[in-house]
């Protein structure tokens, strides 16, 4: 069973609802655009284009539960995720949002969203996604989950990078990391059975987290096998034995298995096995004739054929993937590092739900040094100038209060930032 | 290679030779008791100061190149610094200990290629060991050598040798010392050695089964509420590490082990309440329960199941908890005697 919080969504004055695009309001006139400012600037038939700029890009702040909802960071076949800040403890979050009624849709969706929600509970592991929260939403029949913020996923940086592939030292840094958290997970029980560079997110600090649990699997603390007899992880990644439609087979061994071929990826940036179609597909893993790219060397070379080994016996363990020579080895780095993709221009990947917070709060000014200081910051931070930030000069003592939290928050998102 | 003279790293700088032989000649004669004491020591750190920076470098040094910085290590087994550093370091000054830590995990980090040299070297020396852990012994040097222990346990074949070692069962001691910060220390080392490199510590737990769990018993019995506590948390999480599916298969079946939990689910403490509930979850969820399990908890039914329904009922918002607790009340309150009994 999943929690079932009472739902509190405060929506903010101006508020609109998150699954509308926020540009949709882009020429709506906005509620504060007081006689004064017009009165003062002497201009009442033409704008100023900033102005208008400013106004038009306004942003409806909105919040669910204790969440301050920002920007949208990616989308999926199962609703949105978009960018939160928990306003209690201002730590920044990832909102994955769902509706009923496109789980519906997709096969097994409710039972993967809930075993998903069920298994990431009770898992705490530096390379393991977090949840934070869930909050439901009866009335609207959606779900909020919240996951600890990631800036993207190896995927994304993959297909932005320059032979769709990593520099060796950075995929060691990021298979090591994996290795680490699936120890944690087998250690457990658990079997993710979708392990592949889609399901690899990664922090602003570089830190490799396991995510989409969806299709994971408990084993029984009492099984000693750890047998499995389900999967429904992505083709491209399922060993041979699944190929080739055996009914039972060893847990986590398929993990390995695809670690391994996430490791032939972020290395070669191709797949070990391709085919027009999943019958083709399965039908090249099952024979399993493996071919390395001539430029992979040994060490890597033979860790990626032990990891792809047809028999799941003869396939490496983990323990002899962590005791592999180019498992150990430190990697110096020798080549230019590939770099988050940025979002929507911004390669800082800076905190975006502030624009909501200053536009929820713009009729307010900052009075003292420190706050504006801050303002012109925040300006200089936007990317592109796609938003600019009211500066208004209004004292007003009533929403002082709020003043803080905004302090703490700038402070915090300068700290996040990636030198 | 090393040009003695090129200009490298600013003018005061030494080479690993000499300075190897400086701080040893300083530590020999703290060792001796031929100077005073203060000047003696006042030698030392200044030498470990030295050493420090070199490796670590400093606000207007660059630490030294990998080839410098390799030849400092090769000194330093050469004259069996590493364990002479440690044999002193009561004697050592309070800055000192700290730089002697920082220059051990230093050099322990080191790397050549797929190799760790000075690993190498402390398997060879494995008294370094012995004495780090020795360390806790003595307050003054204990959170200092703890530190440097768990530097050490990161690499298996050094917490190897700590393990299968006699004076692994000093842990046993020093985690119920009664100096909270040392007894804490020595519990995280204890527990690093016991889960960091899971199939070792299986192996090392079902070798050495019986004296281990026979000194366990002795920490879930402490009068030490925190001890009492950590070690009862600790053997959860051990019991329900996949890994060691075996020794939990073991610990499940030994029905003085059942009353032991169930004692401790009655503790007065609410938290070791909880913590016995995670272990005695495992006894009810076996799906073999053997006989001797299987009659303690029959005899016990009914309170158990009273017991349990009352059993923290202000958890409501751990979901996971009540889940369970639900599912324990409901294999309890079917429990039957075995076919064979009947």
């Amino acid at each position: 069973m999943m929690e079932q919080r009472e739902f509190d969504e405060d929506v903010m004055p101006s508020a609109i609802d998150d699954d509308d695009d926020v540009f949709k309001d882009l020429l709506n006139v906005p509620a504060d655009w007081s006689a004064n400012d017009c009165l003062s600037t002497g201009i009442f038939n033409s704008f100023d284009p900033n102005e208008v700029v400013y106004r038009a890009q306004k942003k409806p702040c909105k919040t669910v539960g204790k969440y301050v909802m920002g920007d949208l960071l990616g989308e999926g076949s199962y609703g949105k995720v978009k960018e939160v800040l928990d306003s209690e403890t201002l730590v920044r979050c990832a909102a994955k949002i769902l509706k009923k009624k496109k789980l519906k849709r997709i096969p097994n969706g409710e039972k993967n969203v809930l075993n998903e929600i069920q298994l990431l509970k009770t898992l705490r592991h530096l390379n393991v996604i977090e949840l934070v929260d869930v909050i439901v939403n009866e009335e609207k029949e959606k779900m909020y989950i919240l996951l600890e913020y990631c800036v993207g996923g190896l995927q994304d940086m993959l297909e932005h990078s320059p032979g769709s592939k990593f520099p060796c030292w950075q995929a060691h840094n990021y298979f090591s990391q994996l290795i680490n958290g699936l120890e944690y997970l087998h250690s457990r029980g658990i079997i993710h059975k979708d392990i592949k560079p889609g399901n690899l997110l990664l922090t602003l600090d570089e830190t490799l987290k396991i995510s989409d649990f969806g299709t994971a699997e408990a084993l029984s603390p009492f099984d000693p096998e750890g047998i499995c007899a389900s999967s429904q992880g992505s083709p491209a990644f399922q060993p041979p034995e699944i190929a080739n439609g055996a009914d039972e087979y060893s847990g986590f061994k398929i993990d390995i298995w695809s670690s391994g071929v996430t490791l032939y990826n972020l290395v070669t940036g191709e797949y070990p096995f391709e085919g027009d179609n999943v019958y083709r597909l399965f039908e090249a893993i099952g024979k399993c004739n493996i071919q390395i790219p001539g430029f992979v060397t040994e060490p890597l070379r033979s860790l990626l054929v032990g990891m792809l080994k047809k028999d799941p016996k003869k396939r490496f363990t983990l323990r002899t993937i962590q005791t592999h020579p180019w498992f150990v080895c430190r990697h110096p780095r020798t080549s230019e590092k590939v770099p988050f993709p940025p979002l929507r221009g911004d390669f800082m990947h800076n905190m975006t739900v502030l624009p909501y917070l200053f536009n929820y709060h713009s009729c307010e000014t900052p009075s003292d040094n420190e706050e504006e200081y801050i303002t012109e910051q925040l300006i200089k931070d936007r990317p592109n100038g796609s938003t600019s930030v009211p500066i208004d000069d209004v004292n007003d003592p009533s929403k002082q209060p709020w003043h803080k939290p905004i302090v703490c928050n700038v402070k915090k998102m300068a700290s996040c930032r990636l030198s | 290679m090393l040009a003695g003279n090129m200009p490298l790293f600013g003018k005061s700088q030494k080479n690993p030779v000499e300075v190897v032989k400086q701080i040893k000649e300083a530590v020999v004669a703290l060792e001796k008791g031929d100077k005073k004491l203060e000047k003696a020591q006042e030698d030392v750190s200044k030498n470990l100061l030295v050493i420090k920076n070199l490796l670590y470098g400093t606000a207007d040094t660059e630490p030294l190149s990998d080839i410098v910085v390799a030849q400092l290590a090769q000194e330093m087994y050469n004259n069996n610094l590493l364990l002479m550093l440690v044999q002193n370091l009561t004697k050592i000054d309070f800055e000192g200990k700290k730089d002697v830590a920082q220059v051990f995990n230093n050099v322990l980090r080191r790397q050549l290629g797929s190799r760790s040299p000075t690993v190498e070297h402390i398997c060879a020396k494995s008294e370094i060991l012995f004495t780090l852990i020795a360390g806790y012994e003595h307050q003054e040097i204990a959170l200092n050598c703890g530190t440097m222990l768990r530097e050490c346990a990161r690499y298996e074949a050094l917490a190897k040798i700590m393990l299968y070692s006699k004076e692994f069962f000093n842990f046993f001691r020093y985690v119920e010392v009664s100096t909270f910060d040392i007894a804490s220390d020595a519990f995280s080392t204890f527990k690093e050695l016991l889960t960091r490199h899971k199939p070792l510590c299986a192996e090392f737990l079902e070798i050495n089964y019986d004296k281990v769990f026979t000194h366990y018993q002795q920490l879930l019995n402490s009068e030490n509420y925190v001890t009492r506590r950590q070690s009862l948390k600790l053997l959860g999480e051990l019991l329900l590490d996949r890994h060691n599916f075996t020794v939990m298969t073991r610990y499940i079946s030994n029905p003085d082990n059942l009353k032991l939990m169930m004692n401790m689910l009655k503790e007065k403490s609410r938290n070791i309440q909880f913590e016995a509930f995670h272990v005695f979850k495992v006894f009810v969820a076996n799906p073999n329960k053997p006989k001797p399990i299987l009659d303690i908890l029959l005899r016990n039914q009914d309170k158990l199941v009273e017991f349990l329904t009352r059993f923290h009922t202000e958890r409501s918002e751990d979901e996971q908890f009540n889940d369970e607790k639900a599912y324990l009340i409901k294999q309890i309150k079917e429990l039957k005697p075995t076919t064979s009994d009947q």
